[in-house]
């Protein structure tokens, strides 16, 4: 076989390069915008920094601003989800990977799919129906709004994140470990204590680490149980009592009602923007050093296990000890299963309405009212507009993570890249509020709700594609270049053809996130009514949605119209999820099969 | 479609959308945009759908009126002043401190109609006793002083308090029959206290948590037997007290504009006091322009 000749080979097009320039000049600016919004902001009027972080009292009219009560709550709220959820998280992924049959995993694995597609305004509609008057009986809440509740909601929330990535540090220990502990005579959970865990550890810590960055950038599913009161700093005597109270978190204060009340600037502006700044230093953080954990190879040098520290622990009761332990990790498996079916259930029982098509084709009426057809077409329309901005955008990175840049850069790229998907929806909604519906007068539009929305997928795109760049076998690469390509013909005949499918997975689990965003949408693209779902131009031109569709109606929980409105709308909110994730995931489970054939 | 050709694809999509839709539009003439107040919001909602939808009856055009609530009345008056929208919906008057915030803004009130910010309980406190307080007391119960119902004359029941966010006119009326001119004082620091947002989550969560008090709109709570508003100084919210300025905290409903209404805006604010639109006011529970004169 011989080379085309040059005169028929694909033409070196300049346009992946192109494209990597704009991506990369695309991304720079969103992400300097949004650090740019709040750094000004914070400058825009007076701001005392100690007094924010040390004084609790937060009162616009006189001018304090002290939000010590908001840290307190943050900490708080991520501190019951995350104590609820690693023990469980942990346990189920032990289990899940460690004492279950790889056909029943499979299914389970499904479970925590599906817990963790489930959209965040639907879980406060889960949060409002049902976990309030449950954390009011059981513990005696008055009502139920508290930090406790909002806990347990963000608790189920993060829980697929912490099994997930858990799984995978797990799935990563070599065989060889376990085996060789078996041979020393180690009963099966002795193996997993003294062989798996010690090389699992970091990983297992990112996990834990990357569920605390969900549940820090969390807004409306705790909005809507937290009772959002100010000031309320407890002392040290009553730390655990004050969970059981109402509260304020940094993203409950910045989804309300005083970004729209402070204007442009002046000393309320700069406290709000000192908010997100400090929102989005912590949760950036978070991310990363998560990442960064969950990336460290589990069979590399760092780990190390003594087989003479498990032996010398052995002791009488080894064998009843393994039983027991293993029938609760087997039980501890099932939890997010379960959870994932309760939820479901009591979509589809709730939300019966929406099973029926005329749900989906009828428009609303009224306050709550008709189906939801228009706000089916306003989803899709901003889910679409977003994947459109985003596909761009997110391959352009990825192809300049994975393909142009130097080793260094790569790495303070990725960081970048990891900070950008770090940064809460509450504070893009903020972004696309200032900049595109105040400063620049597009009033609410569609296209800056799908501007904000495409920088939730931006990043997902981007490091899918740059994984799957990265996973190109050197043959192929090598076959290309001994053929007389040039590097431009290489990425658009080679890498480029390689990488779809990692792009459009990356595009379609962003998506599928971005279709559930309710805060950006709030506070930029949406209205109560009067929109349809299809816009009528950009500027000047909202649309209704889904999820700010459940959220107006889930605070009219008490009216039963609004509320089986609310469930019915959620089950249309979940099933589009659903059908995004349904193309995504087998594509992503045929590159892993294709993956670990290569690498065999 | 191969990668090589999706992503020129995407880009050429998003440039057509872009050039149409930025020529396409004509702006803001072609949608007339109300925002505040969840108080007036259903009349407004509703007053929209009836001018969106009386195409070929001849009266008036057809025109496109979106609705939206976001950040109660004060949320409306400002982003009435940064032009974000056209019309603002008001459930107070607009006071001279929103006044001084805007300088630059002409607030024009046009009234449409009157309600009563209520004290709502809950019935089984109503029905113990609880039947009118005086500001004296509301101030000790949303200041925190008084605790529990058997300090007004009700059950031995402790008191939860649900406050409306700042902003929210009805919070404002409250603040004004309570503190008159002086500025309210912050949040209190009890653990039986938290804060809500629009009329529709404050009567979600009334109903839901017992011994509950809040401020909320009475129309907001007809048809719901659960809960009763209480008398003031012994004057209940009726038509009648609330149209002689009888009741305390009886409130006019506003649409604001910037400047005298014009275009658009006239057209709907005159379809609001017209009788159809009136008829609306009706419709959601509260007193009429005609009903005030009478």
């Amino acid at each position: 076989m011989s080379a085309p000749p040059a005169a028929r080979r694909p033409r070196a097009l300049p346009w992946p390069g192109v494209l990597t320039a704009a991506g990369v000049v695309a991304g720079l600016v969103a992400a300097l915008t949004v650090v740019q919004f709040l750094v000004s902001g914070a400058a825009s009027g007076p701001l005392d920094w100690l007094r924010l972080v040390t004084s609790a009292v937060w009162d616009p009219p006189r001018q304090d601003f002290g939000a010590a009560a908001m840290l307190w709550g943050t900490a708080a709220v991520c501190v019951v989800a995350l104590a609820v959820a690693t023990p469980l998280g942990w346990g189920a992924a032990i289990g899940l990977t460690e004492l279950t049959p790889p056909r029943a995993a499979r299914w389970l694995r499904t479970g925590v799919e599906v817990l963790a597609a489930i959209p965040s305004i639907v879980y406060g509609l889960v949060g409002i129906a049902v976990l309030r008057p449950l954390v009011s009986t059981v513990f005696g809440v008055p009502g139920g709004d508290s930090l406790l509740a909002a806990g347990l909601v963000l608790a189920v929330m993060v829980l697929p994140t912490v099994v997930a990535v858990s799984v995978d540090s797990l799935a990563g220990v070599s065989d060889a470990h376990r085996e060789a502990a078996a041979a020393l005579g180690l009963t099966r959970t002795e193996v997993i204590r003294w062989a798996v865990l010690p090389l699992a550890r970091p990983g297992m810590r990112a996990a834990v680490l990357l569920g605390l960055a969900r549940a820090l950038g969390e807004t409306i599913a705790v909005f809507l149980v937290i009772g959002r009161a100010d000031g309320r700093l407890p002392g040290p005597g009553e730390l655990l009592d004050s969970l059981a109270r109402p509260g304020q978190t940094l993203t409950t204060k910045l989804g309300g009602p005083e970004p729209v009340l402070a204007g442009a600037a002046g000393p309320h502006w700069a406290a709000l923007s000192a908010l997100g700044l400090v929102l989005l230093a912590v949760v950036a953080t978070t991310t990363v050093l998560g990442v960064a954990g969950s990336r460290q190879d589990p069979t590399g040098a760092t780990g190390r296990w003594s087989a003479r520290r498990c032996l010398a622990a052995g002791h009488r009761w080894r064998g009843g000890a393994d039983r027991l332990l293993g029938a609760g990790l087997r039980a501890l498996v099932a939890v997010p299963l379960v959870l994932a079916v309760a939820v479901l259930a009591m979509l589809l029982v709730r939300g019966h309405v929406a099973l029926g098509p005329s749900f989906w084709l009828t428009p609303s009426a009224g306050a709550s009212g008709g189906g939801v057809r228009e706000q089916v077409l306003g989803t899709l329309v901003l889910v679409g507009a977003t994947g459109l901005l985003a596909a761009p955008v997110g391959l352009g990175l990825g192809l300049l993570l994975a393909e142009y840049a130097r080793p260094r850069v790569r790495g303070v790229l990725h960081t970048a890249v990891l900070t950008l998907g770090g940064v809460p929806s509450i504070v893009l909604g903020l972004v696309a509020y200032d900049v595109f519906t105040r400063s620049a007068g597009w009033g609410k539009s569609w296209l800056a709700g799908a501007l904000a929305l495409a920088l939730v997928v931006i990043p997902v795109a981007a490091l899918a594609t740059a994984a799957r760049a990265e996973a190109l076998p050197a043959a192929r690469r090598e076959a290309a270049s001994a053929l007389g390509l040039t590097r431009g013909q290489v990425v658009r005949s080679v890498l480029l053809p390689w990488t779809r499918p990692g792009l459009l997975t990356g595009i379609l689990l962003g998506l599928a996130r971005a279709a559930g965003e309710t805060a950006p949408l709030l506070f930029a693209a949406t209205v109560f009514a009067g929109a349809g779902g299809i816009p009528d131009g950009v500027v000047q031109a909202p649309v209704v949605a889904l999820p700010t569709h459940v959220f107006t109606l889930a605070q009219d929980a008490a009216d039963p119209a609004a509320l089986e409105a609310a469930w019915g709308a959620a089950v249309v909110l979940v099933a589009i999820t659903v059908l995004l994730l349904l193309v995504a995931l087998p594509l992503r489970r045929r590159m892993e099969t294709a993956r670990l054939e290569a690498a065999t | 479609m191969p990668a090589s050709r999706m992503v020129p694809a995407c880009l050429l999509t998003l440039a057509v959308l872009l050039t149409t839709g930025c020529t396409g539009s004509g702006g803001t003439g072609d949608v007339l945009r109300v925002s505040g107040s969840t108080t007036v919001n259903p009349v407004a909602a509703d007053a929209a759908a009836a001018l969106r939808n009386q195409e070929g009856t001849g009266e008036q055009p057809r025109m496109d009126v979106t609705v939206d609530t976001q950040g109660g009345s004060a949320g409306g008056l400002a982003q009435l002043c940064s032009g974000e929208i056209d019309v603002a919906m008001s459930s107070k008057p607009v006071a001279d401190s929103d006044r001084a915030r805007f300088p630059d803004c002409d607030h024009t009130p046009t009234k449409i109609g009157e309600d009563a910010v209520g004290i709502i309980v809950r019935r089984e406190v109503y029905d113990a006793g609880v039947r009118s307080l005086t500001p004296a007391q509301v101030r000790g119960i949303v200041e925190a002083r008084i605790t529990n119902w058997s300090q007004v004359g009700g059950p031995d029941l402790e008191i939860f308090v649900y406050d409306k966010e700042p902003g929210r006119g009805t919070r404002e009326v409250l603040d004004e029959y309570l503190y008159g001119d002086a500025d309210a004082p912050p949040p209190p620091d009890s653990d039986r206290f938290a804060v809500v947002g629009g009329n529709e989550e404050t009567r979600t969560k009334l109903l839901s948590t017992p011994g509950s008090v809040g401020p909320l709109s009475t129309s907001f709570v007809e048809g719901y037997p659960q809960l009763a508003a209480v008398a003031l100084e012994g004057v209940q919210a009726t038509p009648e007290t609330i149209a002689s300025g009888q009741y305390p905290m009886s409130r006019p409903l506003f649409l604001v504009t910037d400047g005298p209404p014009r275009g658009a805006a006239k057209t709907f604010v005159d379809y609001v006091v017209s009788e159809p639109g009136q008829r609306l006011v009706t419709k959601h529970g509260y007193l009429t322009l005609a009903q005030l004169e009478g």
